[in-house]
């Protein structure tokens, strides 16, 4: 099944979720080739194993619509009938603009497929990692978008042997002003070894004081629910869950978290989960190595001091 | 201007939801998704500043309308609604055909949207809503400044960033940045003499096709055995030696 990937570029490298998909289409076998998006200069993001084109923009445009129709005419011109993307911003704005030209609407949160042939089936986790939805997809050009930490990273060696292009503005695109990178202090959500979330039990967002304390103990990064994000507590970006991220630390601390199934599809994985709840029948403890019935209040400022 | 708002009614987030040969079990009764709602905030706060008109655009079982009701209270002037045999299980491409066709009925210049609703959580109907109707798509919208012209932040990967809101263009809102309004006893009233047109498939350019066949849904066996401890005031040192043990620490 001959393959594409919508890669993307992450500090001058392949991004962790580009090589991941990289990874599961050696394993499976299949001949691929990588188009990958970002606005870095000279990345080491070639490689002897595969073709690898280089799409540069401009930081200062959203451009991407631009960036689907020269992917629309690749997958068009080499008979393209798999694509695939990971789940980030990027991509899911380049596959829905794709999706529309090719007529082909795309799976999305895809944790694993299995090619047999010219037949391509997909896995999504529902019920919280409870269940798993098998679909067969039947259109000739397939596009799956993969949920991060689905498979592991590729190890392969990255050079500088791809071919770049330069993305220039068509009517669609907007100026961009203001960009704002947000200061990466401290351990990131996505590849720290230990995590600490927040919920709705740690009552007010004064209280997240104690999970920063906490955090800085143990070098922790720190994330939380859909809840809190929505009350302002915490950016977007550190949200936990179906539609936030997916972490799969060594160790996995839930303060005063219920557990819906939309939090736990983003942890669940987690080496080791501690839940600390008041409320002994809440979900979290279902799937907690160690759970603590109790106030998190009280337990985290004692964690702090005693560690 | 004109904007059309997307209001998905999905079954109470409160009950677990089912499934009945691969399709989401829809019960009479459902609600509007509260991610529609940070949606429907952006555009009531642009019907306030510019006058404009803003449709509630929906598409999936109507049963009572409680969820169009909801949206409509929060404001919004009228909806238009489809309901069809045909888009039942409706993959994320049909949806958003049928939903830019709806936007175009409305005259839309402005089409909003949560970044994914709660239920399917596919999170690509706005943008293919944006190529369907050929607009610009500001997608992870996460703050809104309304002046002399119209500021988006955008939510990126590595922080945020500015646009300024083209004349026409579709929207895609995350759940923060702005505070849902709810609404009164007075704007409950009112709702209830709001037009809520029902739109025909016949009257939508419709191609998009379903190619996802459902297969099975396979439970997988948790095979989680952990232990459960109630604090009584030294729980902390439970969890530092188990820390220590698996060598967190």
């Amino acid at each position: 099944m001959k393959s594409l990937i919508i890669g993307e570029v992450s500090n001058g490298s392949l991004s962790s979720g580009t090589l991941e998909i990289i990874s599961k289409l050696n394993s499976e076998g299949v001949d691929f080739s990588v188009i990958t998006i970002g606005s870095e200069q000279d990345p080491q993001i070639g490689s002897d194993a595969f073709e690898n084109t280089y799409l540069q923009l401009n930081p200062d445009e959203l451009s991407l619509s631009v960036v689907a129709d020269e992917i629309n005419e690749v997958i068009n011109t080499n008979s393209v009938e798999l694509v695939l993307a990971s789940s980030t911003y990027v991509g899911r704005d380049i596959v829905g603009f794709l999706s529309v030209d090719q007529n082909s609407s795309p799976v999305s949160n895809v944790i694993d497929f299995t090619i047999d042939n010219s037949s391509l089936t997909t896995t999504n986790s529902i019920d919280g990692g409870e269940s798993e939805y098998i679909t067969k997809i039947t259109s000739n050009v397939k596009i799956l978008i993969i949920r991060p930490k689905s498979f592991e990273p590729a190890d392969i060696e990255l050079n500088t042997n791809f071919t770049s292009k330069t993305i220039d503005k068509n009517e669609l695109t907007s100026p961009v002003h203001d960009i704002f990178i947000e200061e990466k202090t401290g351990p990131q959500l996505e590849d720290s070894k230990i995590v600490i979330s927040a919920g709705r039990g740690m009552v007010d967002v004064e209280n997240l004081k104690l999970i920063e304390d906490l955090a800085t103990k143990l070098n922790a990064a720190i994330g939380g629910t859909r809840a809190i994000v929505d009350a302002g507590w915490m950016p977007y970006s550190q949200q936990v869950g179906q539609t936030g991220k997916t972490v799969k630390p060594d160790v996995y601390i839930a303060c005063g978290i219920s557990g819906a199934t939309q939090h736990q599809v983003g942890m669940k994985d987690s080496k080791y989960i501690i839940a600390i709840n008041k409320d002994e029948e809440a979900p979290i403890f279902q799937i907690a190595d160690l759970g603590v019935v109790g106030d998190t209040l009280s337990v985290i400022p004692k964690l702090v001091e005693n560690l | 201007m004109k904007i059309a708002v997307c209001a998905k009614q999905i079954p109470d987030p409160a009950n677990a939801v089912s499934y009945n040969n691969g399709k989401i079990a829809r019960p009479e009764e459902q609600v509007l998704d509260d991610t529609d709602r940070y949606g429907i905030e952006v555009a009531l706060q642009l019907k306030e500043k510019f006058d404009a008109e803003v449709t509630v655009i929906s598409m999936g079982k109507l049963g009572t309308q409680k969820g169009i009701q909801q949206a409509l209270q929060m404001g919004a002037d009228k909806a238009l609604v489809i309901e069809d045999e045909s888009l039942e299980n409706a993959n994320a491409l049909m949806t958003s055909n049928v939903l830019s066709g709806i936007a175009k009925i409305a005259e839309a210049d402005i089409v909003i949207f949560g970044t994914e609703s709660s239920d399917g959580y596919s999170g690509v109907v706005p943008q293919q809503v944006s190529r369907y109707m050929n607009l610009p798509c500001i997608s992870y919208v996460k703050g809104i400044d309304i002046d002399e012209e119209t500021v988006l932040t955008r939510q990126t990967i590595t922080g945020s960033e500015k646009v300024v809101m083209p004349a026409q263009c579709v929207i895609s809102v995350t759940a923060s940045g702005v505070e849902p309004r709810y609404p009164n006893f007075k704007d409950i009233m009112a709702a209830k003499s709001k037009v809520v047109e029902p739109v025909e498939i016949s009257s939508i350019e419709f191609n998009a096709e379903q190619n996802q066949e459902f297969v099975e849904i396979k439970s997988v066996s948790s095979d989680k055995s952990g232990e459960k401890h109630v604090d009584e005031g030294d729980a902390f040192n439970l969890i530092i030696e188990k820390l220590k043990e698996i060598k967190a620490i």
